[in-house]
């Protein structure tokens, strides 16, 4: 028991990456309204990006241009993949919220309502 | 100029999707016939690809002239290049008989569900050739991102199915993205021929089961395999007649060409014992799909769900074959797979057919719907022989070589799951055939009901797939033979 505590506490990034997944993944199955369905989604998404940019951090590492007084030691720079990764998952994320949202709009405006048990009688 | 070809299968619907509100801004109309000659254009580039790959062997594209671990790679093999091939083709056959459909729900819309429709299948090559598994998530992505769009095209009910399909579509999403962030995290690089050197020594590693175990998760979403499924047959019913046939026939059959490709060219890669785990997994889901599919099959009263379902058992089917990790599992699995895009693509058009020139979208209406159109019964006739595994169509190759696999394994379960399911799609098949062809011999009350003039575009689309399944299984041997050839080289 206490090493696995002992394990936790030494990765908090990942005790954090964990919280707001399984957050997220609740809110997404539990919640009725369809927006706080999407809140969980998005919750998931950021958790996994979070993921992805924690276990990649290097410590005493700096950007990855080549400083010549630094040298070319490969320790001295920080990967920049992750982070290219990153950022094409955010823009992933952005376009699953933009689509996601005007879907959502237009649930309001045919059924006027953001419930799924009052939209799911409507459509009986 | 011929290794440049893969690139340009994706750039060419990607260009026409970008450049069609210029192109069309004048006259909305023109917008599908400018999606047709890209799609034209994209099957001939797809078709002398596969051509000069089988000429002249694999091509692997780098991106900006990056070298592959580094850069960003494309690797146009026999099996990408054969189903790009089928990917093109039926996608033309698709939006060739979407055309003479009502337009009433796009009225005003046209240039955008052209432009999506496009992005879509670009996103389909994108997913095909992609080369590592960053890559792989982006198109898959955008695939899904045009599907969630065109399947709330009607409105309606199609808004709320489309957005169920987007939670467990974005769900299974993140859920890869986890997976390749383990596996990026255990070996640093994302590359699928690189992986395939680290990955197999690091079975044993959590990081990577645990990266595996979401990956197959996410995948599993996106190819609707069976107790995922949820999402699917509400979308595939509900979406419009017009993208109901190409989003049935490409989405799932792609996104399980991913799987194979990381089940096979990554986790498999290595051969030895330790994969065996990873198939013995793979092919018990794909049995309880296979069976849970057509049973539920079976329980349909609409046309569409009916084939949905349908569909489902035959993702479970191509499982069972891949699942054996023999040569020949996993070439009859991909070979069924063609086959089974063809036959949902036939079935939905047929489908799209009848609801639209007989008000027919569930089995009973078909008793008194009265179909005598020689076009949509041989057409019927000829898919319910293929669904079910008969020669000389492909889908009795394809499940000869996947019950083939199972015997030479030894797997007597996986075996009489194939065959559960075939009788399952015997039964389900039958049902609506009976009630067809009843229907059509019917001729007392109301023969003054005149025979509906069907459109050209209607018989090519139900025509030209139909004689494609007949065309597979006569051309079977030859395919399987490159199937075989090009997976020979994986440490099975």
């Amino acid at each position: 028991m206490l090493d696995v505590i002992e394990a936790l506490l030494r990765r908090p990034n990942f005790v954090a990456f964990v919280t707001l997944f399984l957050w997220g993944l609740y809110i997404t199955v539990v919640h009725h309204n369809l927006v706080k369905k999407l809140i969980g989604l998005y919750l998931v998404q950021t958790s996994v990006i979070f993921f992805l940019v924690t276990t990649s951090v290097k410590s005493g590492a700096t950007v990855p241009i080549v400083d010549l007084a630094a040298g070319t030691a490969p320790e001295v720079y920080m990967n920049p993949l992750p982070h290219a990764l990153t950022l094409t998952a955010i823009v992933v994320q952005v376009a699953t919220l933009g689509v996601s949202l005007a879907l959502v709009a237009a649930i309001y405006r045919r059924f006027g309502s953001l419930d799924e048990n009052e939209i799911l009688k409507r459509l009986e | 100029m011929t290794q440049h070809l893969p690139a340009l299968v994706f750039l060419i619907p990607f260009f026409a999707a970008i450049s069609l509100p210029l192109v069309a801004m004048r006259d909305e109309r023109r917008a599908g016939s400018i999606a047709l000659a890209a799609l034209c254009a994209m099957s001939a580039a797809a078709i002398a690809s596969l051509w000069t790959i089988l000429d002249q062997g694999v091509v692997r594209y780098d991106f900006g002239g990056w070298a592959a671990p580094i850069g960003i790679e494309w690797v146009a093999d026999e099996v990408a290049a054969i189903m790009a091939v089928a990917a093109s083709l039926l996608a033309l056959v698709c939006v060739f008989y979407a055309a003479s459909l009502p337009t009433t729900a796009i009225e005003g819309r046209m240039i955008p569900f052209y432009a999506i429709l496009l992005l879509l299948i670009s996103g389909l090559a994108g997913v095909i050739y992609a080369g590592d598994l960053f890559n792989l998530f982006v198109f898959l992505e955008i695939v899904a991102l045009s599907a969630y769009a065109l399947v709330a095209v009607p409105g309606g009910r199609a808004l709320v199915s489309a957005f169920r399909y987007l939670i467990m579509g974005a769900l299974g999403a993140s859920f890869y993205l986890l997976g390749v962030a383990y596996f990026y995290a255990a070996t640093g690089t994302l590359n699928i021929v690189d992986l395939g050197q680290r990955i197999p020594q690091l079975l044993e590693s959590k990081a990577v089961i645990v990266g595996l175990l979401f990956m197959f998760l996410g995948l599993g979403i996106k190819t609707a395999l069976m107790p995922l499924h949820a999402w699917l047959p509400d979308a595939y019913s509900d979406a419009p007649d017009s993208v109901s046939p190409i989003i049935a026939a490409l989405l799932t059959k792609v996104a399980l060409l991913a799987w194979v490709r990381v089940l096979f060219w990554v986790v498999g890669a290595g051969g030895g014992s330790q994969p065996a785990v990873v198939f013995s997994l793979v092919w018990s889901l794909g049995a309880l799909a296979a069976v849970g599919g057509a049973v539920l099959a079976l329980s349909q009263t609409g046309l569409r769900r009916m084939f949905a379902y349908g569909g489902i058992a035959h993702i479970g089917l191509i499982l069972v074959g891949v699942g054996q990790a023999s040569h020949t599992g996993l070439a009859g699995g991909l070979f069924y797979l063609i086959n089974d895009a063809v036959m949902q693509c036939v079935l939905f058009i047929w489908a799209g057919v009848l609801a639209h020139q007989y008000g027919v979208r569930t089995i009973e209406d078909l008793k008194n719907a009265q179909v005598r159109n020689p076009w949509i019964l041989g057409s019927f006739l000829v898919v319910t022989i293929g669904m079910i595994g008969l020669p000389p169509t492909g889908g009795f190759f394809g499940k000869w070589y996947i019950v083939l696999a199972a015997v030479e394994s030894q797997n007597y379960i996986a075996l009489a799951a194939v065959v559960v399911t075939t009788l399952l799609t015997l039964a389900y098949f039958v049902r609506v055939l009976e009630k067809l062809y009843r229907g059509a011999r019917d001729t007392g009350t109301s023969s003054s009901v005149a025979e509906p003039v069907m459109s050209l575009s209607f018989r090519v689309g139900i025509a030209v797939p139909t004689a494609a399944i007949i065309g597979l299984g006569l051309f079977s041997d030859r395919i399987v033979t490159i199937l075989l050839a090009a997976t020979s080289g994986l440490g099975l």
